[in-house]
């Protein structure tokens, strides 16, 4: 019971890193990004290719994955992205989609279909015991990992200028350009850091779910299901709807295999029934 | 006698609606003008079109020896342009104090002028926008836009929905501005006694255009110009949303 749910909190760390930054673009933008899943699956590509290619270690190769994710992520904002912002939500979806199928088809083209090989550095490797329980190592550092990134999002978005910026623009775009905001590059910052944390997420990933080329499509439902139930445009609503469905997800494989699959989307229809608009919606919705 | 703002034939409206329609209108350094017009008019229109939230169709905008008709709403705020929208629109996530520090620039206004000025907002600094009544979002609006050092302030009214105590406590700091800190404003107000008492010019529109322009004083005096152009005058205003029908609206059906 302990383990599943030790387990259950890592994968939601993971769901909870790399959906953040999905939460945070579309609560701003409302932007459909269905192409979220693609950084971090860039992030996953960059990462591998630091360690096999270049020889650079695990926590180099996850600086790596974030700037990789990022830069790729503010040159599409850049050329793409911001021309749809006040488009309807299906050219979005179409634009996005999109992205993710041309995203599959260069990493099969450059990486092959197959599963990327990944061995953790040895300090991550095999399993400690933490009161009482016996836990694997990288998933006691996924967990670690996002506790800490959590604890400076947080800090960022509620201490700062530019978090008070960013939560100004999510309340009121109009009110926000008009009072001197410069919306326009918050929305490319903002993105290009939601893509970078996508991508560090997608990095991490790679001890556990396993790359290969269609991982943008495989988890994008996941991702999804984690911003709509714990409400897009904020940090903590993602958190806790992620530790949730990692920890139903898990617990629903262990203990009924045969249903385990369905139950997140149970969980999912439950929540919106109750909470339509997330688990915690943002002030003043 | 310097110009600081000029409209010069300006349509502009929202998607294929034009709302504003052919409007000149222009405004002189250091004084303040008043808006008037009945619901729907345009008043709120013409304040977005400032702010560069409109589509403009034709015509320009100048604002202090510049054209700023196609400039990004947030540069037109950081060129002197003090916007307090008519809903007041205080970000409801953010606390009062953030509310002010997250448009703050460098100039004479700042936290602790602001604060001197509304003392109630210091009470409830780390209140967040949406506990506030409507007195204190609207002293929040006003304390936000001065936190931009404007050089002109843009009020969509700043009485609606407020008790008369704090109506004249508003009149009052509006003028105080003007007169002790040079800072004019544009004040749009349905209630034109109070409005043109406050004020050195009054345009009143109609559908979109400029139906008269004078100094607000003349215009407070004329009785029965005021009713004319506002359907108000001697008697006093109902409090009740004017049953007129909107404007470009016809009661003969299409074709009669
Ligand atoms: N966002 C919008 N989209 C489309 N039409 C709008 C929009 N806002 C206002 N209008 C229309 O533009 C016209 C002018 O509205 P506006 O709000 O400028 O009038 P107003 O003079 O400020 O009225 P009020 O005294 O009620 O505030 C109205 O016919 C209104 O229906
Ligand atoms: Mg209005």
């Amino acid at each position: 019971m302990g383990i599943v749910i030790f387990d259950g909190i890592a994968y939601g760390m993971l769901l909870f890193l790399i959906a953040v930054g999905l939460s945070v673009t579309m609560g701003l933008m409302s932007f459909v990004n269905l192409a979220h899943g693609a950084f971090a699956m860039i992030g996953g590509y960059a990462a591998v290719t630091a360690m096999n290619q270049f020889g650079l270690g695990f926590f180099p190769a996850l600086v790596a994955s974030f700037v990789a994710a990022a830069l790729v992520g503010g040159v599409l904002e850049f050329t793409l992205y911001r021309r749809l912002y006040r488009a309807h939500p299906l050219d979005q979806v179409l634009l996005s989609i999109g992205l993710v199928f041309v995203s599959v088809a260069v990493f099969t083209y450059f990486f092959g279909p197959t599963i990327q090989a990944f061995s953790p550095p040895e300090s991550l490797t095999g399993s400690m015991s933490l009161m009482g329980l016996e836990v694997g190592r990288y998933r006691l550092f996924l967990i670690v990992c996002g506790f800490a990134i959590l604890a400076g999002l947080l800090l960022v978005l509620n201490r700062t200028r530019y978090g008070a910026m960013v939560r100004a623009a999510v309340d009121n775009q109009r009110v926000a350009r008009g009072t001197g905001i410069h919306v326009q590059r918050l929305f490319f910052l903002t993105f290009a850091f939601g893509c970078g944390l996508a991508g560090l997420g997608g990095a991490l990933s790679l001890g556990i779910l396993g790359l290969e080329p269609s991982f943008a499509l495989k988890y994008l439902i996941f991702f999804l299901i984690v911003v709509c139930v714990g409400g897009a445009g904020t940090i903590i609503g993602p958190f806790v709807a992620a530790l949730l469905v990692g920890i139903v997800d898990v617990a629903g494989k262990y203990y009924l295999p045969e249903l385990g699959a369905f139950l997140i989307y149970v969980f999912m229809v439950i929540t919106l029934l109750v909470r339509p608009n997330g688990l915690i919606p943002r002030k003043g919705l | 006698m310097s110009e600081l703002l000029a409209f010069d034939q300006v349509t502009a409206g929202y998607g294929d609606a034009v709302v504003l329609d052919r409007m000149s209108f222009s405004l002189e350094a250091g004084k303040s003008l008043a808006i008037l017009g009945r619901n729907g008019v345009g008043k709120t229109t013409l304040l977005e079109t400032l702010m560069g939230h409109t589509r403009v169709m034709s015509g320009s905008i100048r604002w202090n020896g510049q054209d700023i008709t196609r400039m990004p709403s947030h540069r037109r705020a950081r060129s002197g342009l003090g916007w307090v929208p008519q809903e007041r629109e205080v970000f409801p996530s953010l606390t009062v104090e953030e509310n002010l520090t997250v448009v703050a620039t460098p100039g004479p206004w700042n936290l602790k002028r602001v604060y001197e000025l509304f003392p109630r907002l210091q009470e409830r600094r780390s209140n967040y926008g949406n506990q506030l009544s409507g007195g204190e979002q609207q002293m929040l609006a006003i304390g936000r836009a001065l936190m931009t050092n404007p050089k002109l302030l843009l009020l969509d009214e700043p009485m609606e929905g407020l008790a008369p105590i704090i109506v004249e406590e508003l009149a009052l700091v509006v003028k105080l501005l003007c007169e002790s800190e040079g800072l004019a404003s544009v004040v749009v107000e349905q209630h034109p006694v109070l409005t043109l008492s406050m004020t050195h010019h009054a345009i009143v529109l109609e559908r979109g255009q400029v139906v008269h322009a004078g100094h607000s004083q003349a215009l407070a005096e004329d009785t029965h110009l005021l009713h004319g152009l506002l359907g108000v005058g001697q008697r006093p205003q109902p409090s009740r949303p004017s049953m007129d029908a909107p404007a470009g609206y016809t009661l003969l059906p299409q074709g009669a």
